[in-house]
């Protein structure tokens, strides 16, 4: 039997079953779990909906076939098809890194279920583009590196995905949550995650957004320089940057207040 | 415990996380530095010269280590609050970077708010060797194993008493459907050949230990295969023996093979009707003793064609050339052979049978097999540059005169072998016996 997307992507709806749609799409390294400080506090207006990208968190990693997902189209899809399966109309889509480039390529594949865009930390391309003037941050031999280094840490990962924990004080705040293991991904899939993450080019979908967006941008972030900020801001169609004082990739878990408010502050209260 | 214990105590705690055998850093929930011990210091700069020290625990990393630390550490120890082993370099002042395993646990305030992150870092220069071999082994192996997995001969593990212990997808196209339940079966069950009961462990009985054993069978479905028996000599331990069973099917191979000799002999069978049909025609054509001349001459060409039976037709055994001639000169007695055992391709061995033919022919008329004395010996022998050197001498006969002029018996030698086989000839007419020499390379 055909599994649904629904089963596929451990796809999680909370909120209120009328409100306006949120879906939340993970980035690279991680999965839906990195919303929890972020998606509750759309809970008592929204109808909010999280999942892990096929082949991470707890998705179906058996439906990870290397080459249909290659490339990010695959993962629009899926995108696409939670979409049709919740059967949700004007929804808000907001991706982190390069689940903000997944929710633009399906928003792209579906205008009409799709009302706006919040990208956090995205970046359409890491890779300099010199002939283009396009400065991503990183070199291609920067990129093969990281590549290397996510298969130098297969070997580390079974001890990454033990159940134990160690030096936690019993009863600590999130003890309940330690049971399980964060971030978990086969290494395999990391590692070919990783590369079609890290080599995407996905300017010319930036250049074509249909829908208008929100950018939220750390202004210390070691993954997307300031440049690819400034990039976005003139040549995405529609958009709206919001530099925040934040370190780090990840703003949505340092600085989830900051995030939930400029979120309110685009999308209204409602 | 005295007054005096706790504040000695803490000083070697103190001492303890300074000097560590491991490095020590302790950063704010955004990664800003707030601690560094001396031995992490001391990796980072070891000539305590870089007065630029990192600000922040990705700065200390190499460029992939950073970028890890954003999309994968960062998040972890937020979510999970720890992160155990991950691996990583740091990039040393005027060094190469150093391996190191990183272990981190989140301290957190009485409300659950993030205070700070401590690190351990330990050096994993030998381990990271070690894991590098390791990798290059599984990829090395992956290969291998992908190379028996898609391998279109079947391909089984047996252990030394024949059970089954492991096959590729194609054997397990031959066990059948109940491919699971073959697990521990004797191989020679599972796959059973027509007329050999129990195979492997008779031919492995056979066999001397180390040996690679090949035979071919039949299987019950009617498939033919070429079956190699190896043993995986691994543990060297008696009774640890395990051998790869390879079965390639050569149903095909082995039905084009027969078709072909079915060709061949038809082929053979049309020749030999023509000859004989040439022979009836030079009969009733000819007059009687130049008939009889010629007849025996295709006889000879015929004979040649019934010694080419090696390698499908193309081959034939010099031996078996002499033995006709053997047989014409009357016997081992009055032939005599030596040399070693040669294989001669169908132009050779038709130009020789020839030559032999027209030699025997006229020692039985004119040379040392015309009286009951006489014999001839025949030398083979093999020279540098993988020549064949042939030498017929005739001994006991009547004394020999050279004649006036060749006969069509030695031109016709001497131009077949030199034109078909590109052979130095020679004759010699001594009086004590006629001596013929030829020398040609084999190819």
């Amino acid at each position: 039997m055909e599994t649904t997307a629904t089963e596929r992507n451990n796809v999680v709806t909370t909120g209120q079953d009328d409100g306006a749609p949120i879906v939340f799409v993970h980035g690279f390294g991680c999965d839906g779990t990195m919303w929890r400080q972020v998606a509750p506090a759309f809970e008592d207006s929204r109808k909010v909906v999280t999942y892990d990208l096929t082949g991470m968190g707890q998705s179906d990693l058996s439906a990870y076939a290397p080459h249909r997902y290659a490339d990010l189209d695959a993962h629009a899809e899926d995108l696409w098809e939670i979409l049709a399966e919740l059967d949700l109309s004007g929804a808000v889509l907001v991706g982190h890194s390069v689940g903000a480039s997944i929710a633009l390529l399906a928003a792209a594949r579906a205008p009409e279920r799709v009302s706006r865009l919040v990208m956090v930390s995205p970046s359409p391309s890491f890779l300099d583009d010199a002939t283009q003037g396009y400065r991503g941050g990183f070199s291609c031999e920067d990129l093969e590196g990281l590549v290397g280094f996510l298969d130098e840490n297969h070997l580390g990962w079974s001890a990454q995905m033990a159940p134990t924990i160690a030096g936690q004080p019993a009863g600590a705040p999130a003890a309940e949550e330690l049971t399980r293991s964060f971030c978990r991904t086969d290494p395999a899939i990391a590692r070919h995650f990783g590369h079609v993450t890290f080599f995407a080019d996905q300017r010319g979908a930036f250049e074509r957004a249909r829908h208008p967006s929100l950018i939220l941008h750390c202004d210390d972030d070691a993954l997307v320089p300031m440049p690819v900020a400034e990039w976005m801001r003139d040549s995405v169609p529609g958009t709206t940057l919001r530099v925040i004082p934040a370190t780090g990739h990840c703003p949505h878990m340092t600085v989830p207040d900051i995030v939930v408010t400029e979120m309110r502050g685009y999308l209204g209260q409602g | 415990m005295t007054a005096g214990a706790g504040p000695r105590h803490l000083d070697a705690a103190a001492e303890l996380i300074e000097d560590a055998p491991c490095g020590i850093a302790v950063t704010d929930p955004d990664g800003r530095l707030r601690y560094v011990n001396a031995t992490l210091a001391g990796w980072l700069d070891p000539g305590g010269r870089n007065g630029d020290a990192p600000r922040s625990l990705p700065e200390m990393l190499t460029l992939p280590g950073r970028m890890y630390y954003e999309t994968h550490l960062a998040p972890m120890m937020r979510l999970q609050g720890f992160v155990r082993e991950i691996s990583c370099a740091l990039q040393v002042a005027d060094g190469p970077p150093l391996p190191v395993l990183i272990s981190g646990v989140a301290r957190r305030d009485a409300d659950g708010g993030f205070t700070r992150f401590d690190y351990t870092i330990f050096d994993a220069r030998e381990r990271r060797a070690y894991e590098e071999e390791l990798r290059r082994a599984k990829r090395e192996a992956d290969e291998l194993a992908a190379i028996v997995r898609r391998s279109p001969n079947a391909i089984l593990r047996v252990d030394g008493a024949g059970r089954l212990r492991s096959w590729n997808a194609s054997a397990a196209r031959l066990l059948g459907p109940d491919e699971t339940a073959a697990q521990g079966r004797p191989v020679d069950e599972a796959i059973a050949f027509d007329a050999q009961p129990g195979w492997f462990a008779r031919t492995v009985a056979q066999a001397p230990e180390t040996a690679e054993i090949l035979f071919e069978a039949s299987h019950a479905d009617g498939s033919v295969f070429e079956v190699t028996l190896t043993p995986i000599g691994e543990t060297g331990l008696p009774g640890q023996e395990s051998w790869s069973v390879i079965l390639r099917d050569i149903t095909r191979r082995q039905s084009a093979e027969r078709q072909l000799r079915v060709m061949f002999d038809e082929m053979r069978h049309r020749v030999k009707n023509t000859l004989g049909v040439v022979a009836g025609i030079a009969r009733q054509t000819l007059a009687r003793p130049d008939a009889e001349q010629f007849v025996s001459r295709l006889k000879a060409l015929s004979q040649a064609h019934d010694a080419l039976t090696g390698n499908d037709g193309a081959e034939a055994e010099l031996r078996d050339l002499l033995d006709f001639t053997r047989r014409e000169a009357g016997g081992a007695a009055r032939l005599r052979v030596t040399g070693p055992e040669i294989r001669l391709s169908a132009r050779q061995a038709t130009s020789l049978s020839m030559a032999f033919h027209e030699l025997v022919t006229n020692a039985l008329k004119y040379g040392a097999l015309s009286c009951a004395a006489g014999h001839v010996q025949v030398d083979v022998a093999l020279e540098p540059g993988h020549r064949l050197r042939l030498s017929w001498r005739e001994r006991g006969g009547p004394p020999v005169v050279a004649p006036a002029r060749s006969g069509f018996g030695t031109k016709m030698i001497g131009q077949v072998l030199r034109a078909e086989l590109g052979a130095d000839v020679s004759f010699d007419f001594d009086p004590e016996g006629f001596c013929f020499e030829a020398a040609f390379p084999l190819g």
